[in-house]
């Protein structure tokens, strides 16, 4: 057996300064006491509520913005538990949640597409969970603007209609902060989201408004921050790239490549930048209402009800950032792309034994929930790359495991070990 | 670091002598890799140009100078610049060099901070890293036969910086 025990305490501080993610810090943490003193105390997880944002210049109806931050994981046993789970199906199964801290250690759980909170929670689920015990890795950061009119802690998920609705881009100076060392108060933060204008607009640390970004050709459909820089696309797909000043560069017009599609998301997916055009059609639904219909007082009322607007398929691009040019993407592999609301994000199909690659997960906006508490996931549809069939989750039951109910091991995490009492 | 110009110091060859007194002939300027190996030489200590390493084996000592050795060519293809480290072609030799057995990545990162070769033990700790990135805390402690020191106390508090309360 190798003696480990060798290690002099200062290479387990270059060990500890190559973690890169704060629960992998936390574990080390966890160890023996040697390690433990070697990671910082603490380690600071970036705060999930930021100073007050000021509304001026950007909404005239509110005194300002708290910022909040919504974090996407996919939990998962580790390694040597999955094999001491035998006969279990749901050992190596993946569950991905979406979380926002509200006081410290308190979680809210939240539908990892859709702004709804999941409560009441089942009675069978935990109130704690212990994170030593789990694999968890980070799949995106969803930020969102609430107006301060209601209390940002206490029941701040009960009404919707708090959250300013369009997607909040974010950068930090401090992002590239290891697990090791701690934010603090004194980090720069930039913010990029999408007036009710269709313009940009943009807000640092230190401003004292709102700047928004005139330049515009139509109206912007989404932003994203990807590898440290703010990138814009409009509904006709330019692509901007937004810098601090509030300037704006061409990235690859809509001459260079013709997208039909009706709405458009940047997403990123294993270090690219992926552009994806979401197809609406026009669709009278299933009855042929306008034979018998009458035409009184409520027709109009009706008629809404009777032409539906349904998402039917979706075209992803990849960025060549050298060539500055789109190119169509046929599949996506083992990939899996998540178009939330306010977020998108993806991950690999084999973190979430069951489900295929090449999907995308969306939040169907256009298609009417009737109101049911589910969690929000009636809202969610499938669009699969290979074939071009698309349909909402409950038609896949296989899809929708990875994000409800939890793995049978969520419950009882001490399942499947075999470690010896000490 | 010694610059590849064809003067007689950079093709000087030095001695490096093992615990179990295997002896490896290298040249001066892969011998110069190692910071600790540098202040011995230009001190001048070992006049008859055998440096002796009583803390670090043969097969380990093989490894290090072939990764040195390695290291060194690379740079002096890109003519001394810094972003030899960062060629695909170094990558795969790194990921390659560092995949071996438990013993000899202990040996291999213990040797790096001996000889203090920073690349090298950066190389092996990321190692590591990576290797608990996937472990439940006991099964890290299983791996790398650590025992459980910590007193009722601070266990207390390690479970609490390990949980989620869920509202």
């Amino acid at each position: 057996m190798t003696d480990w025990s060798q290690l002099p305490r200062d290479v387990v501080e270059v060990i500890a300064r190559r973690l890169t993610t704060y629960f992998d810090a936390l574990r080390f943490r966890a160890v023996c006491s040697s390690w433990r003193s070697a990671v910082s105390q603490s380690p600071h997880r970036l705060p999930c509520h930021f100073p007050i944002v000021p509304n001026e210049g950007f909404v005239e109806t509110t005194c300002g913005f708290y910022l909040s931050k919504r974090t996407i994981y996919r939990l998962g046993l580790p390694e040597d538990r999955i094999s001491t789970c035998i006969g279990s199906s749901e050992a190596s199964d993946g569950w991905l949640i979406k979380v926002e801290e509200d006081v410290p250690d308190m979680m809210h759980l939240l539908n990892p597409l859709t702004e709804t909170q999941i409560k009441p929670l089942p009675s069978m689920f935990p109130k704690v969970l212990d994170l030593s015990d789990l694999r968890i890795s980070e799949l995106g950061q969803d930020y969102v603007l609430q107006y301060i009119n209601y209390r940002p802690f206490v029941n701040s998920f009960v009404d919707a209609g708090s959250l300013y609705m369009e997607k909040v881009a974010f950068f930090s100076s401090n992002s590239s902060l290891s697990a090791s060392s701690p934010a603090d108060d004194n980090d720069k933060f930039a913010l990029l989201t999408i007036h009710v204008s269709g313009k940009l607009a943009m807000f640092k640390s230190g401003d004292e408004k709102w700047t928004i970004i005139e330049d515009q050709r139509s109206p912007y459909d989404d932003v994203i921050c990807f590898k440290g820089k703010f990138y814009a696309v409009d509904s006709m797909g330019r692509i901007v790239i937004v810098e601090p000043s509030a300037t704006v560069t061409l990235i690859a017009s809509h001459e260079s490549h013709v997208f039909g599609g009706d709405k458009k998301y940047l997403v990123e997916s294993e270090g690219d930048l992926l552009l994806v055009d979401l197809y609406l059609s026009m669709d009278t639904g299933d009855d042929s209402p306008f034979e018998n219909m009458d035409i009184d007082d409520d027709f109009y009322e009706r008629i809404e009800s009777y032409i539906v607007e349904k998402t039917v398929r979706f075209k992803v691009y990849k960025l060549y950032e050298g060539r500055q040019n789109w190119v169509e993407l046929q599949s996506l592999g083992d990939r899996l792309l998540f178009l939330g609301d306010n977020c998108s994000f993806s991950a690999s199909a084999c973190d979430f034994p069951g489900c295929k690659g090449n999907r995308i997960y969306f939040t169907d906006a256009f298609n009417c929930s009737n109101g049911e508490d589910d969690y929000g996931f009636k809202d969610v549809g499938v669009f699969n790359l290979d074939d071009g069939c698309i349909g909402p989750l409950a038609s896949y039951p296989g899809y929708s495991k990875l994000f409800w109910p939890p793995p049978s091991w969520i419950a009882d995490p001490s399942a499947g070990t075999n470690a010896l009492p000490d | 670091m010694s610059m590849i110009s064809g003067d007689k110091s950079s093709t000087e060859i030095l001695s490096l002598k093992s615990s179990d007194n295997e002896i490896f002939e290298v040249k001066k300027e892969v011998v110069l890799e190692s910071i600790t190996l540098r202040g011995m030489v230009e001190e001048d200590e070992f006049s008859d140009t055998l440096i002796p390493l009583p803390n670090v084996e043969g097969k380990i000592l093989s490894k290090i100078i072939h990764y040195c050795q390695k290291h060194t060519e690379a740079r002096a293809k890109v003519n001394g610049s810094e972003g030899a480290a960062d060629s695909k072609e170094i990558k795969d030799f790194d990921s390659e060099f560092i995949n071996v057995d438990d013993k000899t990545l202990l040996g291999i990162i213990l040797a790096a901070n001996y000889l203090n070769i920073k690349d090298l033990l950066d190389l092996g700790c990321q190692k590591i890293a990576d290797n608990i990135k996937e472990k439940s805390v006991e099964d890290v402690r299983k791996t790398f036969n650590i025992k459980n020191d910590f007193t009722p106390e601070e266990e207390k508090a390690i479970r609490e910086e390990n949980l989620w309360a869920f509202d």
